[in-house]
């Protein structure tokens, strides 16, 4: 299967991603004695959310402008540190504990989106004067 | 320059790779493996083994199931309830100061585990439980043996708070500081829950789990009868021989034997009871491999 369309290819990275991540946290609820954590279950909201459905819209508005390498850049790693930190949050959960280091993946991961969104933004107006 | 290499594609994929893999392996390696010492017991404080044989008396009487002396007084019995092992310690003490708590290792940190029978025998402990598991949470109080530890509260937690003449009491962090307990007389404090049964009524509701648990479970629990009798429980389960019990079934069965206040511990894989040398529940984690998990630290009757 070859796709050219770049917003489309991003789009099914990021579903493969959410399909791994839904599979990642059956496998662990199957093996966790009926504890449970919608941080381990809803993991694969993030790429799929903020991956999948984005990129597919700008591909089917026929929107012409991609976004910086920068602003990617910075998007893929904030949704890719959701998505590990969700996870990361569920197995401790399951497991009963907790830990504060927990929160730098949420303040990274929506520091990196809100900032490359911002920069997409800025992008839109400077290149149109 | 330096700015540019945010704006490549695989140099900085590489890059992110790496740095969030470190991070979680740090943080996989922090809250499971790395050990900090924050305070350790001393020796003297828990009392010397010749102090100890002094102690118990000529009156000594040991059996199976069965402990005796002039202070202390232990029965096992064995259960069989809603498909599951029960193993009940009926304690009768002369005084409070032979209920008492134990950490692993002697030790108050992060990540310091021990089996609850390693603990008890290196505490002289004739009867011993897990209790509360401090080191899997950083908030909530930590105050044994008439020593406060720590004293973050969590808002809503329950806890059971052992005062020094051997009653039972459940507080709410969110309502009192560690401080007050102590400076009130608390010898014990123990952050788990639920409270089971208050006042010999049952406390929980038929769907209440610790957590986010949902389903049967072995179980330890603690409750007070009546002044200086105690019963120490602890439930087998996640066997094909033993289902394991829900917090609703476990109080249920904790009131059926008079209990005035209950209080639900650490259970899952942890739930141990060691009596005069040996484990008598069959812990396990997986269902499948009967051994003991490493815990923080023991509820014990001992010297």
């Amino acid at each position: 299967m070859y796709i050219s369309d770049i917003k489309l290819k991003t789009a099914f990275i990021y579903l493969l991603a959410s399909l791994f991540c839904v599979l990642f946290g059956a496998v662990y609820e199957y093996y966790s004695h009926d504890v449970y954590s919608y941080y381990m279950i809803y993991a694969f909201v993030f790429p799929l959310a903020a991956g999948v459905l984005p990129f597919v819209l700008m591909f089917l508005s026929g929107h012409k402008r991609i976004p910086s390498r920068l602003t990617l850049n910075l998007y893929h790693s904030g949704i890719a540190t959701l998505s590990v930190g969700s996870i990361m949050t569920g197995v401790m959960e399951i497991y009963g504990t907790t830990n504060d280091i927990l929160q730098i993946y949420w303040i990274v991961g929506f520091g990196f989106i809100g900032i490359s969104l911002l920069n997409y933004v800025i992008g839109l107006f400077t290149r149109k004067k | 320059m330096k700015f540019n290499f945010f704006k490549k594609k695989f140099a900085w994929a590489i890059f992110y790779t790496i740095l969030l893999t470190s991070f979680t392996l740090y943080a996989v390696l922090d809250t499971f493996v790395i050990t900090r010492v924050y305070a350790s017991v001393e020796a003297d404080e828990r009392g010397s083994d010749e102090s100890i044989a002094s102690t118990k008396s000529s009156s000594l009487n040991e059996s199976e199931n069965t402990y005796s002396d002039q202070n202390i007084s232990i029965t096992i019995t064995e259960y069989r309830e809603y498909d599951t092992n029960i193993y009940v310690a009926d304690v009768y003490v002369s005084s409070a100061e032979y209920l008492q708590t134990a950490f692993a290792q002697n030790s108050y940190g992060k990540n310091i585990t021990e089996k609850t029978s390693s603990i008890a025998t290196s505490n002289n402990a004739i009867l011993a439980i897990n209790g509360d598991y401090y080191g899997s949470q950083t908030k909530g109080y930590v105050l044994k043996n008439g020593e406060l530890y720590r004293e973050a509260a969590s808002e809503d937690q329950e806890d059971l708070v052992i005062l020094a003449d051997g009653s039972f009491e459940i507080i709410k962090e969110g309502d009192v500081t560690a401080e007050a307990l102590l400076k009130n007389g608390a010898l014990q404090v123990l952050s788990f829950g639920p409270a089971l049964v208050t006042n010999g009524s049952v406390c929980v509701s038929e769907s209440e789990e610790v957590g986010k648990a949902k389903a049967s479970n072995p179980r330890t629990a603690i409750a007070v009868v009546d002044d200086l009798h105690y019963l120490f429980v602890v439930s087998d389960g996640r066997t094909d021989e033993s289902e394991g019990l829900s917090l609703y079934q476990l109080a249920k069965f904790i009131q059926s034997l008079g209990a005035n206040t209950a209080y639900n511990l650490d259970g899952g894989g942890s739930s141990t009871m060691y009596f005069n040398g040996e484990v008598i529940n069959n812990p396990t984690s997986n269902g499948k491999t009967i051994k003991e998990r490493s815990v923080s630290d023991i509820v014990y009757i001992g010297y």
